[in-house]
């Protein structure tokens, strides 16, 4: 009948298996999958292949305008988009999306590059 | 590419399931398919001794089925489930819901249908 | 003597998932039960014809947050088989490992959810103390606690390192360890007893005639376990199903605990036997025909049938998961039982309603 007794003691003299979040937080793992974080810009080719196998459908990309768009709050942070992107510049963060007031969305731009052309000409001259 | 399937029709049906209660078959479920040609295909599934043994008919809608819950009474909840999604006429079920034992009380039309039907008490068609 | 009706209301503390019962009593004694499901349809069947064959593992796994890695096993042997699709057996071992990870964590789930419903808090404590060791290891090999996502049609998409492999050994070791005192107090203490033997007892045929499966059907005396066809890599590991006799609420415990120790067996031969090589292969084409597919969850048995008409999307999915199929034993047990046991009669079927509801 009393089998519980010696685990009651030791709950007692040890310490508590609870932790004081939020001012103890736990280290995550390397490969925890919190949220997709973003994506390089400037190697991205925008192929679109990462919107096409988005099951959620909550990548855009905009071919014309040269830019790359997620929504956070559809993403079920699956992996699939990082997985198969060819230039390898979508990554993953550990950090979770926290809850918001908006639900914004992220959205990159690749900025023009600068005219290689103007510059060899002043060299030679 | 299922084995065991056995093509019969609505009346020999009764008699059918009345068999397999007879062999020691346990009844697992039933799926309703709608076909592209407006018909509905039902397979009845059973098994004994980790092998399946199913049975199939095949019904226009609108077609009365008669309810196999007096031989095999956990056939009641998967009936009443094929009569709302569907709108698969079956008569005589033990515990009948009317319709609404998953959707709710203001929802008229049959969800899994690739084409809708809309009950006429809407004032429709 | 009138008849009063009570509902057990879909907010209870000793229920996980929303379900809603009216019961006829007369003075302590429940007459009749009549049940009311539909809190938690979310529509999914038809939310999978919509969507492309290899995006549909994403939806089937998030039906249910207890089986779900079984769920997403289901479908794609399914269409594994169906396109005549042969994995490396590399995969397959992976398949069983956390196949049989998530039953630990889905019995260590339920058994402190019984003792909870008898009041037993200290227990209740006890047991998920060792589940979040169970969730850490998921989430250092596969990178989310519970929904893992590492099944896709043709393998797994992660492997699991060598040390990590070492790891969950130990770990595994540490909650068979615990385990031995937790079952003193489940198999032998005096009031925990009181509370369980003798309470709703199925027997055997009647358990046949419904339709019972899983723990359900194994406590009534019927050795039924799906897992001896041999899907997966079952077919070279060495083990018995888990049968007893008496069909009451004590025989169900009892089974469930001791599947968690056949499960940790499973898991360290399955580590020792474990082949190097690839871990997917590449799928192509479009699935035609039809195909039926069973795997054994921790609540039973669950039936995915899939019909494919040659494009990228479905023409249909039918899954029917095994709470589903032992409600009809909760309606037949309690009739007769008193009002105090009804909360644990809810709990020994193990109701999963949001697999039952999709």
């Amino acid at each position: 009948m009393f089998d519980m007794i010696g685990n009651v003691f030791k709950n007692l003299t040890s310490k508590p298996a609870t932790r004081k979040y939020p001012f103890e937080k736990r280290p995550s793992y390397k490969s925890t999958r919190g949220r997709v974080g973003g994506v390089g810009i400037d190697d991205c080719i925008f192929c679109g292949i990462c919107s096409k196998r988005c099951p959620s459908d909550a990548i855009n990309v905009n071919k014309l305008e040269k830019s790359w768009e997620i929504d956070p709050f559809k993403c079920v942070v699956c992996g699939v988009c990082a997985e198969v992107c060819p230039k390898k510049c979508i990554y993953m963060e550990e950090e979770y999306t926290a809850s918001a007031y908006n639900k914004g969305k992220l959205k990159y731009t690749q900025q023009p590059k600068p005219d290689v052309k103007v510059s060899q000409e002043v060299v030679q001259k | 590419m299922i084995e065991n399937v056995i093509e019969i029709s609505v009346d020999q049906l009764l008699i059918e399931v009345q068999n397999a209660m007879y062999d020691e078959y346990r009844f697992v479920t039933c799926t309703c398919v709608d076909t592209a040609d407006g018909k509905l295909d039902i397979y009845y599934h059973f098994d004994k001794k980790l092998v399946l043994k199913n049975l199939k008919i095949s019904v226009k809608k609108g077609d009365e089925v008669p309810s196999v819950s007096k031989i095999y009474f956990s056939a009641l909840l998967v009936e009443n489930e094929m009569k709302e999604l569907f709108g698969l006429n079956v008569t005589n079920i033990l515990i009948d819901y009317g319709g609404h034992m998953l959707l709710s009380d203001d929802e008229l039309t049959s969800p899994m249908l690739k084409q809708q039907i809309v009950i006429v008490q809407k004032g429709e068609e | 003597m009138s008849k009063t009706v009570i509902p057990f209301g879909p907010q209870h503390p000793v229920l996980p998932e929303p379900i809603h019962l009216k019961l006829v009593m007369q003075d302590e004694k429940v007459l009749e039960a009549i049940p009311a499901i539909g809190y938690v349809h979310r529509g999914l069947e038809k939310l999978t014809e919509t969507k492309e064959y290899t995006e549909n593992v994403f939806i089937v796994e998030r039906i249910c947050g207890i089986c779900s890695f079984m769920h997403a096993q289901a479908y794609c042997q399914g269409l594994e088989s169906l396109m005549g699709v042969q994995i490396p057996d590399r995969a397959k071992y992976l398949r069983v490992i956390w196949g049989e990870l998530h039953r630990i964590h889905s019995h260590l789930l339920w058994l402190g959810l019984l003792a909870d419903s008898f009041g037993f808090e200290s227990l209740f404590m006890q047991l998920w103390r060792n589940r979040e060791k169970v969730m850490d290891i998921m989430e250092e090999t596969a990178g989310s606690r519970i929904i893992i996502s590492t099944n896709q049609v043709g393998g797994t998409r992660r492997d699991i390192s060598k040390e990590l492999l070492i790891k969950i050994t130990i770990i595994v070791d540490e909650i068979k360890e615990d385990m031995r005192q937790v079952e003193k107090v489940f198999l032998k203490d005096y009031t925990v007893k009181h509370r369980l033997v003798g309470i709703g007892v199925l027997t055997s045929e009647k358990a046949y005639s419904l339709g019972a499966v899983g723990p359900m059907a194994r406590a009534s005396g019927i050795k039924m376990d799906l897992r001896m066809t041999g899907y997966a890599a079952y077919g070279e590991l060495d083990f018995e199903p888990v049968v007893e006799k008496d069909g009451d609420c004590y025989a169900r415990t009892s089974v469930r605990l001791k599947e968690v120790y056949q499960s940790v067996a499973l898991i360290k031969q399955a580590i020792a036997k474990m082949p190097a090589g690839e871990i997917s292969v590449p799928v192509k084409g479009n699935p035609t025909g039809e195909i039926i597919s069973r795997v054994e969850q921790p609540r039973g048995e669950v039936l995915y049938y899939m019909k494919g008409n040659g494009t990228k999307k479905l023409d249909r999915l039918r899954i029917r998961t095994p709470t589903f199929a032992n409600i009809p034993t909760l309606l037949q047990m309690l009739p007769g039982s008193q009002l105090a046991d009804v909360p644990v009669l809810i709990l020994t079927i193990d109701p999963c309603i949001s697999c039952t509801e999709r």
